[in-house]
This record gives C-alpha cells, structure tokens and sequence, in this order.
C-alpha cells in the first residue's frame, strides 16, 4: 500500500494550518493601522476646517 | 527595583509591549522555521520506515507534537486567565485570548493527522478512539471559548468571560478526558491503540525533539503576533497608534 | 439571613411559575418531541428501539434542559433583579444556588416524572428503568448546576442561540457518558454503583463550586 499520498496529505495540513496561523495576525495588525490612520486623517481634516470657521467668527465680532 | 520586576512592569505598558512583540516575533518565526527544517527532513527523509506502519508513521511527527501542544496552549491560556482575573492584568487577559486561535490550530492540525494517519492502519477515517474523542472535545472548548471573546463588545469583559471558561475548562478536562476512557472501554471492548506505546528506537527521536521545539517557538511567534493585533485593536483611539501607523505626520 | 433569603426567592420564583404554569411543562414536551422524532427515525421496531432507549432518553432530557437553560438568568438579567442580587447582603453564590435549584425542580423534575410515561414509547426494558431514574436524578442537577455557569457567562447576550449549546456541551459530556454508561452497565448485567457514585461526587462538587463560578461570572458580565 503506498502511504505516500497519505503523509503528503498530513504534513500539507500541518502546513496550511500555519500558514494561516502566520497570516491572520499580520491582516489583523495591518488592518488596525490603516484604520488608525484614516482616524488620523480625519482628525486633521477636522482641525483644518474647525480652525477655519474660528477665525471666521472671530471677524465677525471684532467687526 | 529588581530589573527583572521592572521588565515585567514594562510589558505591561502597551506601545512598549508593541515594540516587543513586533521585534521579537520574527525571530520566534525564524527560530521555528529553521528547526522545523531540520525536523521535517530528517522525518521524511533520514529515518528509516517503521517495520509494522510503513512510511505512514512519519505522520507521528507531525500529529504528536501538534497533540501536545494543543494541551499546553489550553494550559497556558488558563494560567494567563487566571492572572488576568485575580489581578486584572490587562496584558494577561490579552496573552490568554491570543493563546486560543493558536491552540484551536494544533487541535484541528491534531484531529486531521491523526483521521489521516488512521485511514491506513484502521481502515477508517474515524474511529471514536478516547483520545481522537477527547481532542474533538477540547476543540470545542478552544472554539467556545473563541466564540464567548468574540461576542462580548467590551474587551475587557469578554477576555475575562472567556478566560474564566478557560480555566473552568482546564479543571474539567481531566475528567472528561477519564470518562471517555471509561466510556471507550464499556462499549469498544478492546484496547488497543495503534497510537500506542511502541517502543521507540532511539534513531527515531531527534526528529520528534526538533518537531516539539520547533512548534514550541512557532507557538512564541504567533502569540506575539496575536497579542501584538489585539493590543493595537484595544487601544485603536490612542496617540501612540496613531503615531505608530503614520510616523511622518504625527503631531 | 441566608434563610430567609433563600425562602423569599423560592416563594417568588414559585409564584412568577404560577402565573405561568405552561411553561413548567414546555422542556417534559421538548423531550416527548424528541423521542418521538427518534422513535420515527429508527423506524418504530420494538428491538430496534429498546437497544437505544436508555440513550435517547438520556439525550432527550439533555436537550430539553440546553433550551431551559435560558429562562434560568434572563428574566432577572432583564429587569435589573440580578444587579440588586450582586449588591445583597447575601453571597451571591448563594443566591444563584437557590434559583438553579428552583429552576431544576420546575424543568427537571417534571422530565423525571414523564421519563417512565417515554420509557414505554420507546419500549425501554423494565429493568433498565430504576438504574436510568437514579442516573437522571443525579445528572439532571449536576446538568443544572453547570448549565448555570454557562448561562451566567452569556447572560445579557440578547442572541446567545447555539453559543449556550457549544459552551455547555464540553462541560455535559461526562454527565452523559457517566448517566447512560450507568444504564448500559447495568444492561450489561454489571453493578452500575461505579458511574452513579462517580455523578453522586461530580453533584456535590458541582454544588459548591459552580455556584462560585457562576457568581463570578455574573460580575463579570454586569461590569
């Protein structure tokens, strides 16, 4: 009986269970600093505009 | 202070417990690799084939290690629980939450290795074997507790529910790991188990040495990388995240 | 104190049951559905049937206790009670061993009773009966006892569904193989005191330290 196609199945498990035990995490982590960085876009982009209309006002009344 | 104690402290700090985690897991991954390169080749390649099971036994290499290490990760996990919820550690419950997908990994790469390694020698792809039973139960519990994490929107409260599963969970898992074995013998009769306790030639067991050392530094990596995704996700609104993912705009 | 407590909350859990006295009997039809469903599946032989009646019996009081599991905490859980427990005077342990026990004799014991009436659908050999009664009596509590950890881990979950079952079921499974080992031991002509001390020993176990974790887990999860 040839076992070979069964050991090549058992360690090409082993492999793509780690594979994706490797993977996950790197998505996970990649995910969370893009998504860190789009907050900090909008945090700027918030100021930007907030500092806009300060200045705005502040005409107004000195005027 | 004790430098030691201080280090401890330190960890427990989240950007420095990134920057550790972010240095030392490919090292672990690297260390793992290269002897899991050894221990592959010398399992397929240098030792000679098993007189009774033929070339399928090489599968051992792969399904005893992975069956131990899915024990040990439980364990761990209830211990880094344990710490968690009598000190409430957040960097415990972090660790103990990481262990899951990991251990959960070795259970299932433990369950199909050993379903593969059994259709030769048993003829079957199942067979309700206490110990296959037992390691189809504990991934149940891995995958409870995975599940219980995930379903809690408070990070702190879900890690310290499903930690104390874990702990629940490794107090009863002796028992249930006795009662099937009570249970196997009422009904199957015969004990005999092609798993079993074969004496091993000594040529044989460098490569299991270098498989167990191996999945134990593969385990060290990817904790780290786990536990390094969940510290960042816990702590997503913080300055030092926004800091770590955009350096050259951070004010 | 302890007392009193505990004889407040039995008189209000038996009251609340009172005004709703169909749903004491909801997990006893849980079960009769399960048997017949069984009984339709293996095709109704007598021979066939009395092999596996001892287990489907066991599975079917199993089951109905899983989906009774979730009335143990939620109405509490729902009306704010269960925060005005963790801020008794008594243990809360204590507490949520008095409710598991009212809950156990009001969805259980009914099963207990009906077990002879679904024995006969499933042409249970009379013998069996007495050994597959005392493995009920002891494993329904101890079934109660860590279905209550469980619920109190996922309580204030609004859709906990088959969550409760995959968190219980690893924790139920030496109750079921140490309850219908003991009928098959017996069947086998053998004493069957061995797996009905080994449930008895679980039981009192469980009594003390499930309600601990239990309470434990109802702090974690009003936090």
């Amino acid at each position: 009986m040839s076992y070979q196609s069964y050991v090549i199945a058992a360690y090409g498990v082993f492999a793509v269970v780690l594979l994706w035990d490797f993977v996950a995490p790197r998505i996970e982590i990649a995910r969370q600093l893009r998504a860190a960085r789009l907050r900090a876009a909008r945090r700027t982009s918030r100021a930007a505009e907030s500092e806009l209309t300060r200045t705005d006002s502040e005409r107004q009344v000195s005027e | 202070m004790n430098p030691i104690v201080r280090w401890f402290h330190q960890l427990g700090s989240p950007p420095y417990f990134d920057r550790f985690a972010a240095r030392w897991a490919p090292v672990a991954y690297v260390l793992a690799i290269l002897v899991m390169a050894y221990g592959l080749w010398a399992a397929l390649f240098q030792v000679p084939a098993d007189y009774q099971q033929g070339d399928s036994f090489r599968i051992l290499y792969i399904h005893v290690p992975s069956a131990w290490m899915s024990m040990f990760v439980f364990g761990l996990m209830a211990f880094y629980a344990a710490i968690a919820l009598v000190w409430r550690i957040k960097l415990c419950e972090i660790l103990a939450m990481a262990c899951a997908p990991i251990g959960a990994a070795f259970t299932v790469i433990t369950l199909a290795t050993g379903s593969i390694w059994g259709k030769p020698m048993w003829g079957t792809w199942w067979d309700w074997d206490p110990r296959l039973t037992t390691e189809l139960i504990l991934l149940f519990l891995y995958l409870g507790i995975i599940g219980l994490y995930n379903a809690i929107e408070d990070r702190r409260a879900a890690a310290r529910a499903a930690g104390l599963l874990a702990i629940v969970g490794v107090a009863l898992l002796p028992v249930i790991r006795y009662s099937v074995v009570w249970w196997n013998s009422l009904h199957q009769g015969q004990t005999i188990s092609v798993f079993g306790q074969s004496q091993m030639d000594a040529s044989m067991l460098p490569p299991l040495f270098a498989m167990i050392a191996a999945t134990k530094l593969w385990f060290i990596g990817s904790l780290l990388a786990r536990a390094r995704a969940d510290n960042l996700r816990r702590e997503a609104g913080k300055d030092w995240v926004l800091r770590l993912a955009k350096p050259e705009a951070a004010r | 104190m302890m007392r009193s407590a505990a004889s407040a909350l039995i008189a209000r859990d038996f009251r609340l049951l009172w005004r709703r006295r169909g749903d004491a009997l909801q997990p006893a039809l849980f079960a009769l559905l399960v048997v017949v469903l069984f009984a339709l599946a293996l095709g109704g032989e007598a021979r066939a049937l009395e092999r596996v009646a001892a287990p489907v019996l066991w599975l079917a009081v199993l089951l109905a206790g899983l989906l009774a599991l979730d009335t143990l905490f939620r109405g509490d859980a729902e009306d704010g009670s269960l925060e005005q427990w963790m801020l008794a005077p008594v243990p809360l342990s204590w507490l949520v061993l008095v409710r598991t026990f009212m809950h156990w004799a009001t969805t259980a014991l009914p099963l207990l009773v009906a077990t002879p009436l679904l024995g006969e659908l499933l042409h249970l050999p009379r013998d069996q009966l007495p050994v597959l009664l005392a493995s009920l009596a002891l494993g329904t509590p101890l079934l109660s006892l860590l279905g209550a950890v469980v619920a109190a881990l996922t309580v204030g979950m609004r859709r906990s569904g088959i969550l409760v079952a995959l968190l219980a079921l690893p924790l139920y499974v030496p109750v079921l193989v140490f309850g219908a080992g003991s009928v098959a031991v017996a069947a086998q002509g053998l004493d069957a005191a061995g797996p009905l001390l080994l449930l008895g020993a679980g039981l009192v176990l469980a009594l003390v330290l499930a309600p601990l974790a239990a309470a434990a887990a109802i702090r974690i999860a009003m936090s």
